[in-house]
């Protein structure tokens, strides 16, 4: 009997699969393409999954929850060359799992009611409410997935459900452009994720995580270190490919061609977050050196993106880049081993980016599809709710404190200023300088889109009549309010990006539930000396202190006395060395953090406004002055103009050398053996034609004219006969005398 | 000159050769079905003429007895050749046999 949580959560996994069934087969057929049937089953799927988090979250509020089932799904038995080979479909909740559950169902369902105003007269508008249904249960099967194989079918389900909604206005060719972009460039991760799953595979011969951890704990990976560092690489590409990591970011913003309300739920909130979840329970396996790839990566992205996202001119490309840097974020905080404080910062990240998402949408709806910030301006008055929902967001997400995006980025910075400090300084300090620079960065150009949206003039009349397109025959209309469907997920969404509903204490996270629950697990790898000088082959797995969760005030505690009481009053006690000085060190930097960081986001968002608000600083000018650096930024670090020239142009040159091999020297030897066939039977036809059939022809020629000579001498005339025959004899007789004379 | 004082065995075969070639010569050239068929009793009776002669130069009784079996044949034969004309007469209305061609191919 199977624990009611699991059944409830094959409940929630499967009713988005309904909804997709019922919509895709039925929606011409039911009223309003069955829009109502879509949001009904969501509605469901949110309370049912609720109700686990209020089962996990609230009543049991234990760190070390966890509850797993599955089953054989194939059993291949007794494979040669590969071994048993037995592959596993279960699921598996725990508090991370719960969490996940709520917060994707809660957004999906909120997007499904935004899309029956958003997407209201489409011409497919049945399919869209489909296509969302399958989305949800694919990113559903990744939370509840407890192994690599369905994990990774998962994922390539929430590929394929992507990749429809990005081309879902597949008649505009930019967006079939996208799609395709999209998915192949997911594809270059994907590679990279399956063949990490293959090398723990071929290992152990499961696809479990649980297994997996048991086994590498035990010291069953027989294999060099260097090989796991590979395996945990390998897999991060999945995440480099789906979270849109540095090099691989480029389908993100391109993704953006996507109905709004799609950007907002697969996007911004929840399928490119599946990345960092899919790393965060791959988290134990990870190498150092590992971490280290991750870290930097994550590190390079946030900044990359957030030097991008200051020039870009489109509402939702700016929101693009910056759910590109704060995915960055997520990875770096991974990375460095803030493990809760990465996950936090996922969960917030997905109410206030889906609020931010959902709100440009509510703007370009308003604007009659205008994306350009540079053509709006003046909205405040016009559309308050918005307004009032897409600040608090933009807050939420610039990191200002009160909001829940301060709690999570400022964890994430502590975590990356202790990681710099145990590694020892150097480039290692790189991290969390990227991290503020970004923060900074990232307060800078959202109080710009929030300038440039709501205040100062309407700007509509200052767009140059050529970038006019088909919509603006009704493009000067005032702009209006958004329908309640689409005003209501706004003030949710706003209300998730208060400090308040993750922790009790503005400043510090670490106090709230979420932290307390999601805990940094032990890693399973044995130590690596040259990080930590310790000879440990350590009995892995966090040691979880249950309870104690005590209301300590580390930052007023002295710094030596803070240094014993560590263990005991916060968060987990590790046997890793390593772990253990990094969640040290990261919480005694926890003051400084939350300094830098409000420094930081005050520069940026003051220097926003002395730039669009005031005016000091005009942005033209100071572009042209900066124009190389400018141009840079605008054109997104030349990256897809980088990859046009090596890679794409590369596998261009490629195909066409390997086309020209196979005209040429391949059809060539096809041809030549063909034309030297045909070449034999040429002449052997011709032997045929002139020899064997002249023999025969000839034959029956000579035949009927011999017969035509021959028939000439029948007369008919009884007298030639006689004449011959007499001529005959008489030759006879003087041949035989000249014979019998000689 | 013995040839032109005494008739010996050779004048006999001189005439019926002489006779032979009338006969021929009558049937491969006349036109009228009965000249054919008297060609072909000159013929017999050259043939008659040499039994004869080898008979009595021989000395027995055996071409004597040929002769006689050439007479009766002939006699048959123009019975049956006469019959064969007037049938002929009675198809092609004609007797000529060079318009008699029938058989060509």
């Amino acid at each position: 009997m199977m624990h009611s949580l699991i059944q409830l959560s094959i409940v929630v996994l499967l009713l988005p699969l309904l909804s997709f069934v019922l919509l895709i087969f039925l929606n011409r057929r039911l009223p309003r393409s069955g829009d109502f049937l879509a949001v009904g089953i969501l509605g469901a799927t949110f309370a049912v999954s609720a109700w686990i988090f209020w089962e996990v979250v609230v009543v049991s509020y234990d760190p070390s929850f966890k509850l797993s089932w599955s089953f054989n799904w194939i059993d291949f038995g007794d494979v040669p060359g590969v071994g048993p080979l037995q592959i596993k479909m279960g699921i598996m909740i725990d508090n991370l799992t719960a969490v996940m559950l709520a917060m994707v169902s809660l957004i999906s369902f909120l997007v499904h009611v935004y899309s029956t105003g958003y997407m209201a007269g489409d011409k497919y508008y049945g399919r869209y409410f489909a296509y969302l249904g399958i989305f949800t249960f694919s990113m559903l099967g990744i939370v509840l997935s407890d192994n690599l194989f369905s994990i990774y079918i998962f994922w390539e389900l929430v590929g394929l459900s992507s990749y429809l909604l990005i081309g879902f206005f597949f008649e505009k060719q930019s967006a079939a452009d996208a799609q395709k972009k999209a998915f192949l460039t997911n594809r270059v991760g994907d590679i990279g994720m399956w063949l990490g799953i293959l090398i723990l595979y071929s290992q152990f011969h499961t696809f479990g995580y649980e297994e997996i951890y048991q086994h590498i704990k035990a010291g069953d990976f027989r294999m060099s270190q260097a090989w796991l560092t590979a395996a945990g690489v390998l897999l991060f590409m999945g995440c480099v490919g789906k979270s849109a990591q540095f090099p691989l970011h480029v389908w993100l913003p391109d993704a953006m061609e996507g109905p709004t309300p799609v950007s907002a739920l697969i996007h911004a909130a929840t399928m490119v977050a599946a990345g960092v979840y899919f790393v965060a329970r791959i988290f134990v396996i990870l190498t150092v050196d590992a971490l280290h790839v991750i870290a930097f990566i994550g590190a390079v992205t946030a900044f990359m993106a957030a030097t991008i996202a200051i020039t870009q001119h489109d509402i939702k490309r700016v929101l693009a880049y910056s759910t590109v840097s704060q995915l960055g974020y997520m990875v770096l905080g991974l990375g460095v081993g803030a493990y809760s404080a990465a996950l936090f910062h996922l969960l917030t990240h997905a109410f206030f980016k889906a609020c931010l998402f959902l709100g440009s949408g509510a703007i370009i709806h308003a604007m009659h599809h205008e994306q350009d910030m540079r053509w709006m301006g003046g909205l405040w008055k016009k559309m308050p709710w918005t307004f009032a929902t897409f600040t608090l967001a933009t807050l939420a997400l610039a990191g200002l404190p009160l909001t829940s995006g301060f709690m999570s980025k400022d964890a994430i910075l502590a975590g990356a200023l202790g990681f710099a400090e145990v590694e020892g300084g150097g480039i290692y300090y790189l991290i969390p300088v990227l991290g503020f620079f970004s923060a900074l960065l990232t307060a800078f150009y959202m109080g710009r889109q929030i300038w440039l949206v709501f205040f100062g003039k309407s700007r509509a009349h200052l767009k140059p009549a050529d970038e006019h397109h088909g919509h603006d025959s009704h493009g000067h209309h005032e702009a209006h309010e958004v329908p309640w469907a689409m005003r209501m997920p706004l003030v949710i969404l706003a209300a998730l990006s208060v400090f308040a509903v993750f922790s009790p204490d503005p400043l510090d996270g670490a106090k709230g539930w979420f932290m307390h629950l999601v805990q940094t697990p032990g890693t399973v790898v044995a130590a690596d000396m040259s990080h930590t000088g310790v000879n440990v082959h350590h009995e892995a797995g966090a040691v979880i202190e249950k309870g104690i969760h005590k209301e300590v005030t580390a930052h007023h505690v002295p710094e030596t006395e803070h240094g014993e009481e560590h263990g005991k009053h916060y968060g987990p006690v590790y046997d890793d060395p390593r772990q253990a000085a990094i969640a040290h060190a990261a919480h005694e930097n926890h003051d400084l953090a939350i300094m830098y960081s409000s420094i930081v986001v005050a520069l940026g968002i003051g220097l926003a406004l002395v730039v669009y608000a005031f005016g000091f600083i005009s942005p033209e000018k100071t572009a042209q002055r900066i124009r190389p650096l400018y141009l840079y930024s605008f054109n997104k670090w030349y990256w897809d103009e980088i990859y046009d020239a090596t890679v794409i142009k590369g596998s261009l040159f490629l195909s066409k050398l390997f086309a020209w091999f196979d005209t040429n020297i391949v059809d060539g030897i096809v041809n030549g053996v063909g034309a030297l066939v045909r070449r034999f039977g040429t002449s052997t036809g011709r032997f045929d034609n002139y020899a064997v059939d002249g023999l025969v022809n000839f034959t029956a020629f000579f035949v009927q004219s011999s017969g035509a000579a021959m028939k000439k001498l029948q007369t008919g005339k009884v007298q030639t006969y006689l004449v011959m025959v007499l001529v005959a004899v008489t030759g006879y007789v003087v041949y035989y005398f000249v014979q019998l004379m000689s | 000159m013995d040839f032109f004082n005494t008739i010996g065995l050779n004048h006999y075969l001189v005439i019926s050769a002489i006779l032979f070639g009338l006969g021929l010569f009558a049937i491969v050239t006349r036109k009228n079905a009965i000249v054919v068929l008297m060609g072909v009793e000159l013929i017999l009776n050259a043939a008659n003429i040499n039994l004869l002669a080898f008979s009595k130069y021989n000395g027995g009784m055996e071409g004597v007895m040929f002769g006689l079996f050439v007479i009766v044949l002939a006699a048959a034969e123009a019975a049956i050749a006469l019959a064969i004309v007037i049938n002929m007469y009675k198809t092609f209305n004609t007797v000529d046999v060079s318009s008699v061609d029938s058989m060509k191919e």
